[in-house]
């Protein structure tokens, strides 16, 4: 067991996450998308922290803030997703070209 | 300096040019009630105080050495521009011949101008020409002399378009402005030029450096030329002498003082440039040249001309030439006695033709005839005029000629032949005027024809008495050649020269059983001389065309190119614009997209230089070894 593993697999999490974003046409997967990023990184802070730094494990405290803030993230993510449901009684992003040139 | 009327030289210009402005007060649009003649009164008046200054000048300085006042006018730089005065025995006698000839168009002028409301603008401007040209002669700086002969240029223009609802009026102002122009820009370069080799722009310094000068004769040679170009022009001589044709749609007054004093304005720089002239054989030999191909062309043009005025126009042209042939030939002096005997002529001839046109309408010599029995002082002008005007002793004419054929008799006798010809054409061309007017049958519009009043005649009679006197005066004043000095052989040719001019003329024109008109054996010739050489057909298709053409292509190089080049920038910002914001695409994820690739290659960039350091190895042996590579 290695550091680069982790840091393959949460890379390769990274880039499963931005090919979500980029591609989900339904406005729930782009946020559960923004979670597979998130946990990504956080994937990353806990390789860092248990391989260079096992003393202090600052690694673990930042990932303790990030799984803090994805949560409320996803709160507000999910609530803009119902407000703009509401007005326009869909969920698909390509509806949502409105702000365009 | 003691005399005060020498003193005060320098008025001369100014009493005309008051008269020129206090006109203003009577245009038409001024002074709306009481009509313009007070314009005209005023300006004769200034006339007359301008010829009583110089006359009674003229015993004061006479014998007297010329003497110069300086009046400073700006010193820039390095460049002293100080307006030299000379007065001189010849510049005052050249007021008073001014002064005199414009006093009697003037006086002229109200008779001939009686039915036109455009009195203030014509005196005004005559009054203009008055200043100019005394103020030419009066100053003693080629420079200066330039900037005079501009504004005579602008006058000229003013003064042929005087009554400018005339198409043709238009076109002759425009040419006679445009190659006025053409050669004083010409003078202009050779006077720009004139001033590092020479060092001075007054003329009398310019005479003393000629006598010594050493400079390159190409050079030298150049600004000759361009010297010459200007006068070229002023005397309307060939190939710039189309204007002084199209200015006879002018009024008549004008055509008196252009034809006898203006063009001579030219000569009267070039008598002053003749010590630079001389120091470039080419350039004396162009002048001649221009001058011979003038006299000759222009004494036959007139011959051939249908148009009162313009027999009499082309004649001035020719006499120019012989001017020219003058200079050409380094005889200044003489030069000088032809211009005072021909203007005082040429004015005479065109004082007799203008009062013929005045009551007969037509200017068509064809349709006039028999005026002889009724108009007696016309006739008279026109005689005297003609007998002034060529080689007939003892008029003054003869002397001018005599002097100029007698000067180059020995050197270059085929100049000789030149004057000889020009004069039996000149001879020629003003009988056949004479005869087609006052002898034969009275046609149409000759039938009722009365003498003109008293206005027009009166000049008319006071200046055949001066060409009357003129030999006297010259005798006089000792400018005859004595009997011993006479070359008999040349006096000789010249008068038969004249004799059988005029004597082919009356036998052609008098004689019925000639056909009139007459026609040439050769249709080609008569049209050739008839159409001046069809110079105006030959400037539309050499200068004008080309003028036309390259302003065309500037235009168009201007509009759609240089224009052009600078629009393509603005519409290409425009469309860049358009275009562009269509990458602003309304689709959150496509922003999130270009987010991640500008992250993205912002990373490359920023590690690019670490790159080259980092080895990567799928499996190193320890987490470190990464780090300290990093490091590296």
């Amino acid at each position: 067991m290695q550091l680069q593993y982790f840091l393959l697999i949460a890379a390769a999490l990274f880039c499963v996450g931005i090919y979500g974003l980029v591609t989900s046409r339904n406005a729930v997967r782009v946020l559960m998308s923004i979670e597979l990023m998130l946990n990504a990184v956080n994937l990353n802070l806990m390789a860092f922290s248990n391989y260079l730094d096992p003393q202090q494990i600052k690694g673990q405290i930042f990932t303790v803030f990030v799984i803090t803030i994805a949560a409320a993230e996803a709160a507000v993510g999910l609530a803009i997703v119902l407000a703009i449901y509401r007005n326009r009684d869909t969920v698909d992003m390509e509806q949502f070209n409105l702000l365009k040139w | 300096m003691a005399h005060p009327l020498l003193q005060s030289i320098w008025l001369i210009p100014c009493y005309a040019l008051l008269g020129a402005i206090l006109s203003a007060l009577w245009f038409p649009g001024i002074t709306r009630r009481t009509g313009p003649r007070p314009s005209g009164y005023l300006n004769a008046l200034m006339s007359m105080a301008t010829f009583l200054h110089a006359a009674f000048a003229l015993p004061a300085i006479w014998g007297q050495p010329p003497q110069e006042i300086l009046i400073p006018w700006l010193d820039v730089a390095g460049l002293n521009l100080t307006i030299p005065i000379e007065i001189s025995t010849l510049s005052v006698g050249a007021i008073v011949l001014v002064a005199g000839i414009n006093l009697l168009a003037q006086t002229y002028a109200f008779g001939y101008m009686e039915m036109d409301w455009g009195w203030a603008r014509f005196f005004s401007l005559l009054g203009l020409f008055e200043a100019g040209m005394t103020a030419l002669v009066l100053c003693n700086s080629l420079f200066f002399s330039y900037f005079i002969l501009e504004i005579l240029t602008l006058a000229t223009y003013l003064l042929v378009g005087i009554w400018f609802n005339q198409s043709l009026v238009v076109t002759g102002a425009r040419d006679a402005f445009l190659t006025k122009r053409i050669g004083d820009l010409f003078l202009l370069m050779g006077v720009v030029a004139l001033l590092p080799i020479a060092g001075t722009w007054n003329f009398n310094e310019l005479a003393e450096w000629a006598q010594t000068a050493q400079v390159d004769p190409k050079v030298i040679t150049l600004v000759g030329l361009a010297l010459i170009a200007g006068p070229m022009g002023k005397c309307a001589q060939f190939p710039l002498h189309l204007w002084l044709d199209e200015a006879m749609e002018g009024p008549v007054p004008a055509s008196i003082l252009r034809n006898s004093v203006v063009v001579a304005t030219g000569a009267w720089v070039m008598y002053k440039l003749e010590p630079v002239l001389a120091l470039s054989p080419t350039v004396l030999a162009t002048t001649v040249f221009i001058g011979a191909v003038s006299a000759i062309g222009g004494s036959l043009i007139a011959i051939a001309q249908i148009d009162l005025k313009r027999t009499q126009s082309y004649l001035v042209t020719a006499y120019m030439g012989l001017v020219f042939i003058a200079i050409g030939t380094q005889q200044p002096e003489a030069a000088l006695l032809l211009v005072l005997t021909h203007s005082l002529a040429s004015a005479l001839i065109i004082m007799g033709g203008g009062a013929v046109v005045w009551n007969s309408i037509t200017q068509d010599v064809t349709q006039l005839g028999g005026l002889w029995s009724r108009r007696p002082v016309s006739g008279f002008s026109f005689l005297i005029g003609l007998a002034g005007l060529v080689a007939l002793p003892p008029f003054g004419g003869f002397w001018a000629a005599l002097k100029i054929a007698q000067g180059v008799w020995e050197t270059q006798p085929w100049i000789v032949g030149i004057i000889l010809l020009v004069n039996a054409f000149a001879a020629f061309g003003i009988t056949r005027v004479f005869c087609l007017l006052f002898m034969g049958e009275a046609k149409q519009m000759a039938q009722r024809s009365p003498e003109v009043h008293y206005w027009m005649a009166l000049p008319m009679i006071v200046m055949m008495g001066f060409t009357l006197h003129l030999p006297l005066i010259l005798e006089a004043l000792d400018l005859l050649p004595s009997w011993a000095d006479i070359n008999t052989d040349v006096a000789l040719l010249l008068i038969w020269s004249t004799i059988t001019g005029i004597a082919l003329s009356a036998i052609v024109y008098t004689n019925n059983n000639i056909a009139k008109p007459v026609v040439l054996p050769w249709k080609g010739l008569q049209d050739l001389l008839a159409y001046d050489f069809y110079t105006p057909n030959l400037y539309r298709s050499s200068i004008v065309f080309v003028v036309a053409l390259v302003s065309q292509i500037t235009s168009w190089f201007d509009k759609y190119l240089v224009d052009g080049g600078l629009n393509l920038f603005g519409v290409l910002t425009l469309f860049s614009g358009r275009n562009l914001r269509y990458s602003t695409s309304g689709q959150s994820q496509f922003y999130m997209l270009t987010i991640v690739f500008g992250i993205a290659l912002i990373s490359v960039l920023l590690s690019l230089p670490f790159l080259s350091h980092v080895t990567v190895s799928l499996f190193p042996q320890n987490t470190t070894e990464i780090v300290m590579s990093v490091q590296r």
